[in-house]
C-alpha cells in the first residue's frame, strides 16, 4: 500500500470500518453470530483442555509418574531377571535436574494373595513409602487404613476391587506368594493396613503395595529394582527429561518410557480426544466462514456500483481486492476477539465450580477423569482458535475480493 | 470556450461495438468517426440507445470497442491492459455521471480528495485540493456532510469537483443534468461552462436535455449508432448484422451455449428423421 503519500492503511482500515457500519443491523447480526461460535468454540476448547489435563495429572499421579527406566527389555517381559542391577547410577543422575519434583524406586512382580479360603491373582509392587508420596498421590487415595510405614516391613495395601474380591478387612493377615529370581516359590505373611482406591479399575483390581526394603531382602534381590519412577515439575517437562535420560544412559541397559507410552489407551484416548477438538474448531470455523461469505456477497453485490465508480476514477483492482479482503479480516477479528473474551468469561466464571457431571462418574472413573470438570484456557488454545479464525477471514474474504475485481465496469455503472 | 482546440484530444475512426443479449446482437456504434479537440465544450446528443453512454465510455476507457481506433491524448486506448486503463483514467480523465455516484461512507471532501489521494498525493495535501475546488463549485462550507445529506445538485457539484480534482485534461459527463431539476440544472451547466472558460478544461457531455444542447459549443447528434448532421437525416443502417457484430465477438459463455444448443438441435432433427424412416 502506498504510505506516508496517497492512501494510507489508515485510510484502507477508515474505510472498512465505515463500510462495515453502512449496514449496523447486518454487521450486528453478523457478529453476534461469530461471537456466540467463537465463545462456544472457547468454552468447548477449554473443557477439552480442562479435562484432558485431569486425565493426565490423574493418570500420571495414581501410579505410573512422568518418567520410568526400566532395565532394558523389562516392560515387556516382566520378569525380575530384567532389573536394574545398579540403581545408583540411575540415582546419581536425578540430583541434575531442576524439573524432577521427586524419584522413587519400584519392585513389579505378578504373585498370588490368599486370605482365609479365597486367592486372588495380584499385581505385586515395593516401593519406598516415603519417596513414593513425592512421585504420586497413592498415599492420598488410601480410602480406609492407613499409608504404608516407614521401616516397617510386612504392611501390605491393597486395591480396593482385590480386597473386596478377597473379602479382606483391615488388620487381616494376607498371604502373598512370590516367584523369585531363581524361579523358587516363597510366600509370606503381611498384615493389611489399608485399601487404596486410585479411580482406575485395572490398578485397583490388581494392586499389592509392600515396602521397597522388605521385597529386596524377600525376593532376594539385593539393592535392585525393576522401576525407577520420576515425577517432573509439570507435564510439559517430560519430553526434555525424556531426552536427557536418552542421552545420558545407555540403551542396551536401559529403557526409558514417558507416560505416554506406559498406557497405550490413555494415550489413545488423548490423541481421540484432541481430533475430537480439532473437528469442533473445524466445524466452527466453517460456520464462520459461510457467515462472513454470505455477509460480504450480500455486501458486495449492494455495493457493485460504487465500487463501479471507484474502479472508474482510478482506484486499481489490487486496491479494490484488498479493501474487502481488510473489511471481511476486520469483521472477523473483531468477532474472533469479543468472541474469545466472551468465552474466556465463561471460562473463568466456571473455572473453580467446574461443571459437575457426577451422574457419569463411573464412566468418567475408567479414563482418569474426576466427575467435575474444570475448564481451562491453554495458551496453545488460544493460538490455535485465533489462528484458525484468522485463516477463516482470508478465506471468506478472498472471494467477494477477487469478485470484485472482476466486475464489469459498464454494466457496474449502468446499475440504478 | 476554451483556448486550447488547435490540437485533438480525442480521435475515433470507424468505431464499432456492439452488444450481445443471449446470442441476440445490439449494434451500439457503428463505424463512428469523430475528433474532438483540446479545450472544446461538446455535448452528444441522442434518443436514448443512441449509443451516447456507450461513446463515453469508450473514450473514457471504461469499455473496450470492437473494432476501430481510440485515441485519446494521443494515446491508443484499446491497446492498454485493466490495470493501464486505470491508470490513464486518473492521471487524464474526470467522470460526472448521472446519479452523482458518491462514495457513500466518505464526506464531500473525502469523496474529492481520494481521488487526489489515489494520485499519490498526501492526505494533507489532498485534503486542501479537495476544500478548494468545493468553494470552486459554491459549496465549499458543505465539505463535512455525507452525500445523504446533501440535495442532488449539491452531490452533482460534489462530483464535479471530484471529476477537477484530479486536474484531468479531459472531462465526461454522462447525462449530469438528468436527475436533477432544471434550475439546478442549468446552474450546473453554467458552472462546468464557466470552468470550461477558465480552465481550459475539455468536456465531452452526453444528454438530451435542451438546456445542455443550448450550451453547448459544439453539438455532436446521434442516431443508430452513427453521427448525423441533422435530426432529419436517417442513418444508413449496417449492411448486415454480421458486419457489425461479427459473431467472432460473441461472448465466449455464449458461443458456448449456442454451441450446444445446435448440437442438440441436430441430433434431434437426426433422431426425428430416423423415425420418419421406419414410421
Amino acid at each position: 500500500m502506498d504510505s506516508p503519500r496517497g492512501l494510507s492503511p489508515i485510510t484502507y482500515l477508515h474505510l472498512a470500518a465505515r463500510n462495515l457500519v453502512r449496514n449496523r443491523r447486518r454487521t450486528l447480526i453478523t457478529l453476534l453470530t461469530m461471537i456466540f461460535g467463537i465463545a462456544t468454540l472457547t468454552l468447548l476448547s477449554a473443557l477439552n483442555d480442562g479435562w484432558l489435563n485431569q486425565m493426565k495429572t490423574n493418570f500420571i499421579l495414581s501410579y505410573t509418574g512422568h518418567l520410568q527406566i526400566h532395565a532394558a527389555g523389562f516392560e515387556a517381559s516382566q520378569n525380575l531377571n530384567d532389573r536394574i542391577k545398579e540403581p545408583e547410577e540411575v540415582s546419581r543422575l536425578m540430583q541434575s535436574y531442576g524439573e524432577i519434583v521427586g524419584w522413587t524406586q519400584r519392585i513389579r512382580t505378578s504373585g498370588l494373595a490368599s486370605v482365609g479360603g479365597s486367592s486372588a491373582g495380584v499385581q505385586v509392587m515395593a516401593t519406598d513409602p516415603e519417596q513414593e508420596t513425592w512421585v504420586t498421590s497413592m498415599d492420598q487415595r488410601v480410602t480406609s487404613g492407613t499409608w504404608l510405614r516407614p521401616g516397617i516391613s510386612h504392611d501390605l495395601i491393597l486395591g480396593h476391587t482385590v480386597a473386596q474380591n478377597l473379602g479382606a478387612e483391615l488388620g487381616d493377615r494376607i498371604i502373598l506368594m512370590v516367584q523369585r529370581l531363581n524361579g523358587e516359590m516363597v510366600s509370606d505373611v503381611f498384615f493389611l493396613r489399608g485399601i487404596l482406591e486410585t479411580g482406575a479399575p485395572q490398578i485397583d483390581r490388581s494392586l499389592a503395595l509392600i515396602s521397597l526394603n522388605s521385597a529386596q531382602q524377600w525376593l532376594q534381590m539385593g539393592d535392585s529394582v525393576t522401576d525407577i519412577v520420576i515425577r517432573a515439575d509439570i507435564h510439559e517437562h517430560t519430553d526434555a527429561l525424556y531426552r536427557l535420560f536418552t542421552q545420558q544412559l545407555s540403551e542396551h541397559k536401559y529403557e526409558i518410557m514417558p507416560w505416554q507410552e506406559l498406557d497405550p489407551m490413555v494415550r489413545q484416548w488423548l490423541e481421540f480426544s484432541d481430533a475430537y477438538g480439532f473437528v469442533i474448531l473445524l466445524v466452527v470455523i466453517i460456520l464462520v466462514i459461510i457467515e462472513i461469505l454470505n455477509t460480504m456477497l450480500i455486501s458486495l453485490h449492494e455495493r457493485q456500483k460504487e465500487l463501479g465508480v471507484i474502479v472508474a476514477i482510478g482506484t486499481t483492482r489490487i486496491r479494490i481486492f484488498l479493501m474487502l479482503l481488510l473489511e471481511a479480516v476486520m469483521l472477523i477479528f473483531i468477532g474472533a476477539i469479543l468472541g474469545y473474551l466472551g468465552g474466556s468469561l465463561l471460562v473463568y466464571s466456571l473455572a473453580d465450580s467446574g461443571i459437575n457431571l457426577t451422574r457419569f462418574a463411573n464412566a468418567f472413573e475408567f479414563f482418569y477423569m474426576d466427575p467435575v470438570i474444570h475448564p481451562q484456557l491453554t495458551p496453545d488454545s488460544a493460538v490455535k482458535i485465533l489462528s484458525a479464525t484468522l485463516i477463516a477471514a482470508l478465506l471468506a474474504g478472498i472471494y467477494p475480493a477477487w469478485r470484485a475485481t472482476h466486475l464489469s465496469l459498464s454494466q457496474a455503472l449502468r446499475i440504478q | 470556450m476554451g483556448n486550447n482546440q488547435d490540437s485533438s484530444i480525442i480521435d475515433l475512426r470507424n468505431l464499432h461495438k456492439c452488444y450481445w443479449v443471449g446470442t441476440m446482437p445490439f449494434p451500439a456504434l457503428h463505424g463512428l468517426n469523430l475528433e474532438i479537440a483540446a479545450g472544446e465544450f461538446a455535448v452528444v446528443a441522442g434518443r436514448s440507445g443512441s449509443g451516447k453512454s456507450t461513446l463515453l465510455n469508450i473514450v473514457g476507457a471504461l469499455e473496450s470497442a470492437d473494432s476501430g481506433s481510440v485515441e485519446v491524448l494521443g494515446q491508443d486506448i484499446l491497446g492498454m491492459n485493466s490495470d493501464q486503463r486505470t491508470q490513464f483514467r486518473l492521471r487524464n480523465i474526470g467522470f460526472v455521471f448521472q446519479a452523482y455516484n458518491l462514495v457513500r461512507v466518505f464526506t464531500a471532501r473525502e469523496n474529492v480528495a481520494y481521488v487526489c489521494q489515489l494520485q499519490g498525493k498526501s492526505r494533507k495535501e489532498s485534503m486542501e485540493i479537495a476544500n478548494h475546488w468545493l468553494h470552486e463549485v459554491e459549496i465549499g462550507h458543505l465539505g463535512y456532510r455525507r452525500p445523504d445529506q446533501l440535495s442532488g445538485g449539491q452531490q452533482q457539484r460534489v462530483a464535479v469537483a471530484r471529476a477537477l480534482a484530479s486536474n484531468p485534461k479531459l472531462i465526461l459527463a454522462d447525462e449530469p443534468t438528468a436527475n436533477l431539476d432544471s434550475t439546478t440544472g442549468r446552474r450546473l451547466i453554467r458552472l462546468m461552462h464557466e470552468l470550461n472558460h477558465r480552465f481550459g478544461t475539455t468536456f465531452l457531455i452526453s444528454s438530451h436535455d435542451p438546456d445542455v444542447k443550448q450550451a453547448a459549443g459544439r453539438l455532436i447528434k446521434l442516431a443508430d449508432g452513427q453521427i448525423v448532421d441533422s435530426w432529419d437525416e436517417v442513418p444508413e443502417p449496417p449492411q448486415s448484422l454480421s458486419s457489425s457484430c461479427p459473431s467472432s465477438h460473441l461472448p465466449l459463455g455464449e458461443r458456448v451455449r449456442n454451441y450446444i444448443k445446435l448440437k442438440r438441435q441436430s441430433r434431434g432433427g437426426k433422431r426425428r428423421g430416423g423415425n420418419q424412416r421406419r414410421s
